[in-house]
């Protein structure tokens, strides 16, 4: 009776695991399933919407500049679509390499929307407003980013080293509290009537060049994208290859080790997420001063969010994050196209896009089960193995 | 047939990767103590387990009372009388004996007629009774977390017998026990031979089979070497039947040669995180070519003692200095640097990253010195080269070489790195805890002669074990730590294994 349970099941967990492949493949193969799977769950939303899955996919990728849409406004082509995606894209990357660095320590910065407000507001009131000229301005904003951004990471690395108190608590907190006195200093000073939101930065000190004319078209450059992959190397470069790097890892995978092995891990942990707390900064000014040039008060940015799935989904790799971070900028930014060509309604574009970024944080489950299936399925194989060679000694 | 209580006929149970056990065949009388020999990895806690329900076999067939039988959870074992102490005992710390025995099965009673609740009167008398017809001298009030690892153990015993179990299975039964504690178990498990139970003993301790045991089954790598009667057998033949090669039990020791202190600890306090005192005023100095071995039960204070050592956990009074140097006040790394080697206690949380690969473990008290970092940048050569060379040193062996992941390779292998990695320091001091813990005959054998090696080659050495022999057999002076107190330090020569054994009691003039 075990035989038939064998035969019936094994061939289709045989297959799959075989397609997801060992360990080192499965780095790959994994997230890809866990996209198949979302795209799967999107597919199945919009079927239930009466309309066709593959026209809609089309048109998440027409909307975010990747396929020519069938017509276009005047001035606008593909190029301005793409360039548009990628200025959205920019602090997504940003704000994923900021959540890999800390969970490469073992911890958990989901304070990356605070730290890109802080960073953003100081940006703002510092170089934003005070005329000077782009040369200057715009690695200024880059540098209060990073410097603002790194030491609110800093004091929250040494609120958990010194008090113990737990990254994610006083990241939710501080983020509340960044929030409300921000938003007070905008209302009361920078606040724009018309817009409600704090006065627009000056062109000079916004890092996306807007309305450029070129080629005939008017478009967006996003000059922070030009820093994304140096970044994302050098985050690599760093974890691999450097001894900082190699003590954050220590101190991230077994604590005890880390302080037997002589590492101080109190300052590991402030490091890493002053690291972590400068790239969310570097995410907070390209979005405030670069994809926006105001800030809205009262209002957390969800990039800091969507980018934990980001990066989970990236395998906390930096290369895997730039990956990761186009494909979830591509469905966002594609997300309106899509609702006005299928007639889908924007809040189940939104739905979609959820329910992509669910499914793609859920690698770490499909990995557990496939290492459970991989164990059942190395018994079952040994065992048959076992009973031919069994057979074929009697035969001889 | 009907003689054997117990059968397993043709038991194989693989397991991925191995085959933990491969046509044991045993057959178990009725009341009689049956043992089951072998390393670790042998595959007796396995068989046991199917035994038990636990687990259930691939192949083979189980008879109990000469009839077939298919066991399929330790609930359906416990109906057919088997019960099993296992190496770490399943209680809840904050209920009382008596709680802990009838979990899972309470007898209901009704308060004023009325109100379900659970009879505890009734037990607790019938606990107290078995208690005291097996000598078991527990009291079924007190509670888990006020009892000493013996008493609990006891109590495991006891929760058996209130199930009416008639097959008995022992996992490993001494390895928490000092001597004293196990001629007590031992004598307990005679007294249930003698009234009728059947005891199966699972244990690599040759002595104890020779004290107790009519039987004896040897496992060796899964399949059975022999069943024997132990009267008749000697136990270098059982150690050599069980390794599967001769065993020298001798260990070469040179005359001792001390040279010059170079560790000097006096009046050591350390406190727990809750503020008492876990070492008290503990003073001793170990000199080059000296093993200082601390001798106690497991939780009196030398674990603690040889943390504050490497600068792990505060000290809160005292004084310690290395080759003359005061290194109270040194941070872990400054340690590591003026000539600590540390062999931690527990390998895989605290002396090795199991998730990184061989020669980046190899490399962890090193890393941030040249060769292994220039300039803050990490040398991948000069960490292949140097796993290499200590991979071919010391023999470790692994699946993919020196980039295999840690968490993958064997106890024994896990251990042989991380001694390799302390001994390539060099260190003036090197601090083995609990060395051999858990590891089979063949790699203890290779340990304790590396430990001699680097006694003889003049490094001072300190040993903290909970197994007695170990410290009888290495040690050229011998402290005993008794509720964080040195209670006496004494030249190895002039102390008796029994002598040992009484001071770990607490027991301060012998």
């Amino acid at each position: 009776m075990k035989h038939d349970k064998q035969n019936t099941v094994a061939p289709l967990t045989r297959g799959f695991v075989k397609i997801l492949g060992d360990e080192k493949r499965q780095s790959i193969s994994i997230p890809l399933f866990a996209i198949l799977l979302s795209l799967i769950a999107g597919a199945l939303v919009i079927l239930l919407f009466g309309k066709n899955p593959i026209t809609a996919f089309l048109s998440f990728l027409q909307g975010s500049g990747i396929l020519p849409k069938s017509a276009y406004a005047a001035k606008k082509s593909i190029l301005t679509d793409l360039l548009s995606m990628i200025n959205a894209l920019t602090p997504m990357i940003f704000a994923a390499l900021a959540v890999a660095v800390a969970l490469k320590t073992g911890l958990f910065n989901i304070g990356v929307s605070g730290q890109m407000l802080v960073a953003g507001f100081m940006a703002t009131v510092l170089v934003g407003y005070s005329g000077l000229p782009a040369y200057l301005a715009m690695p200024l904003v880059v540098i209060v980013g990073i410097v603002f951004g790194g030491a609110v990471g800093a004091f929250m690395g040494w609120l958990k080293h010194r008090f113990n108190i737990n990254e994610v608590v006083a990241s939710i907190m501080l983020n509340y509290i960044f929030q409300y006195i921000i938003s007070f200093f905008i209302n009361t000073y920078y606040i724009n009537p018309v817009s409600r939101q704090s006065q627009p930065v000056s062109a000079a000190a916004r890092l996306t060049l807007v309305d450029t004319a070129a080629f005939g078209l008017k478009m967006d450059i996003p000059l922070g994208f030009i820093l994304t992959i140096p970044t994302a190397l050098l985050v690599l470069f760093l974890l691999n290859r450097t001894r900082m790097g190699y003590e954050l890892k220590v101190v991230g995978l077994n604590k005890r080790a880390a302080k037997y092995a002589g590492i101080n891990v109190g300052r590991s942990v402030v490091s890493s997420m002053a690291i972590s707390g400068a790239l969310a900064g570097l995410a907070g000014v390209t979005l405030y001063l670069g994809y926006y040039n105001s800030i809205a008060p009262r209002v957390l940015t969800s990039v800091g969010f969507d980018s934990i799935a980001v990066c989970l989904l990236g395998n906390a790799h930096p290369i895997g994050i730039l990956f990761s971070s186009l494909l979830i900028t591509i469905i966002s930014k594609g997300s309106n196209y899509m609702s006005s060509m299928m007639n889908i309604p924007q809040e189940i574009a939104e739905v979609i896009t959820g329910l992509i970024l669910l499914f793609s944080a859920c690698g770490a489950f499909i990995k557990y089960r496939v290492a459970l299936a991989r164990e059942e399925l190395s018994a079952l194989k040994l065992k048959t193995e076992l009973a031919i060679s069994g057979k074929g000694g009697k035969k001889a | 047939m009907d003689e054997f209580i117990v059968e397993m006929r043709h038991i194989t149970k693989r397991f991925p990767g191995i085959v933990a056990n491969d046509d044991v065949s045993i057959s178990v009388k009725k009341g009689e103590i049956f043992a089951l020999l072998g390393e670790n990895g042998a595959g007796k806690s396995t068989l046991m387990s199917m035994l038990f329900g636990m687990y259930e076999p691939d192949e083979g067939e189980i008879w109990i009372r000469g009839k077939k039988v298919k066991i399929t959870s330790p609930a359906h074992a416990t109906q057919l009388n088997i019960g099993m102490v296992h190496q770490h005992f399943k209680l809840v710390a904050n209920y009382t004996i008596t709680e802990n025995i009838i979990l899972g099965q309470e007898p209901p009673k009704r308060f004023l007629g009325l109100l379900p609740s659970v009879d505890i009167k009734g037990p607790n008398q019938k606990i107290a009774e078995l208690s005291k017809r097996y000598g078991l001298e527990v009291d079924p009030r007190r509670k888990i977390e006020d009892i000493n690892v013996s008493t609990r153990q006891r109590v495991e015993i006891l929760k058996m017998l209130y199930r009416e179990a008639e097959i008995l299975i022992f996992d490993e039964p001494t390895a928490v026990l000092t001597p004293q504690e196990i001629e007590f178990l031992l004598n307990i498990i005679r007294e249930l031979r003698s009234s009728g139970k059947t005891i199966i003993l699972i244990t690599h301790k040759l002595e104890e089979i020779k004290k107790v045991a009519d039987r004896c089954a040897i496992l060796c790598r899964g399949k059975l070497v022999g069943v024997m009667d132990v009267a008749g057998t000697s136990t270098k033949t059982m150690a050599n039947m069980m390794v599967g090669r001769e065993v020298s039990f001798a260990l070469e020791k040179k005359p001792a040669d001390f040279g010059a202190e170079v560790l000097n600890v006096s009046g050591l306090t350390v406190k727990s995180q809750d503020a008492l005192p876990v070492v008290k005023n503990v003073s001793f100095s170990i000199r080059k070519g000296e093993i200082f071995a601390i001798a106690g039960v497991s939780g009196n204070g030398q674990t603690e003692v040889a943390d504050a050592v490497m600068g792990l956990i505060p000290v809160s009074a005292g004084k310690l200095l290395l080759d003359g140097q005061d290194i109270t006040a040194m941070s872990v790394r400054e340690r590591t640097l003026a000539g600590i080697s540390y062999i931690p206690e527990d390998r895989q949380e605290v002396g090795l990253v199991l998730d990184f690969d061989l020669a980046e473990n190899l490399a962890l008290k090193r890393y941030f010195k040249e060769p292994f970092c220039k300039k803050g940048i990490l040398q991948d050569e000069a960490f292949a080269a140097h796993g290499k060379k200590l991979a071919e040193e010391f023999d470790i062996r692994s699946g993919q070489g020196i980039s295999t992941v840690v968490r993958s390779m064997s106890g024994g292998n896990q251990q042989k790195a991380i001694i390799a990695r302390e001994i390539e320091l060099a260190s003036e001091l090197m601090i083995f805890v609990q060395p051999t813990r858990g590891l089979d005959i063949g790699a203890i054998e290779n340990i304790h002669r590396e430990i001699l090696a680097q006694r003889d080659a003049g490094r001072a050495i300190l040993l903290i074990s909970l197994e007695l022999d170990e410290i009888i057999g290495l040690a050229d002076t011998i402290g005993v730590m008794y509720n964080g107190e040195m209670l006496n330090i004494a030249p190895a020569e002039t102390l008796s294994a029994t002598q040992v054994g009484e001071y770990m009691m607490g027991v301060k003039s012998v």
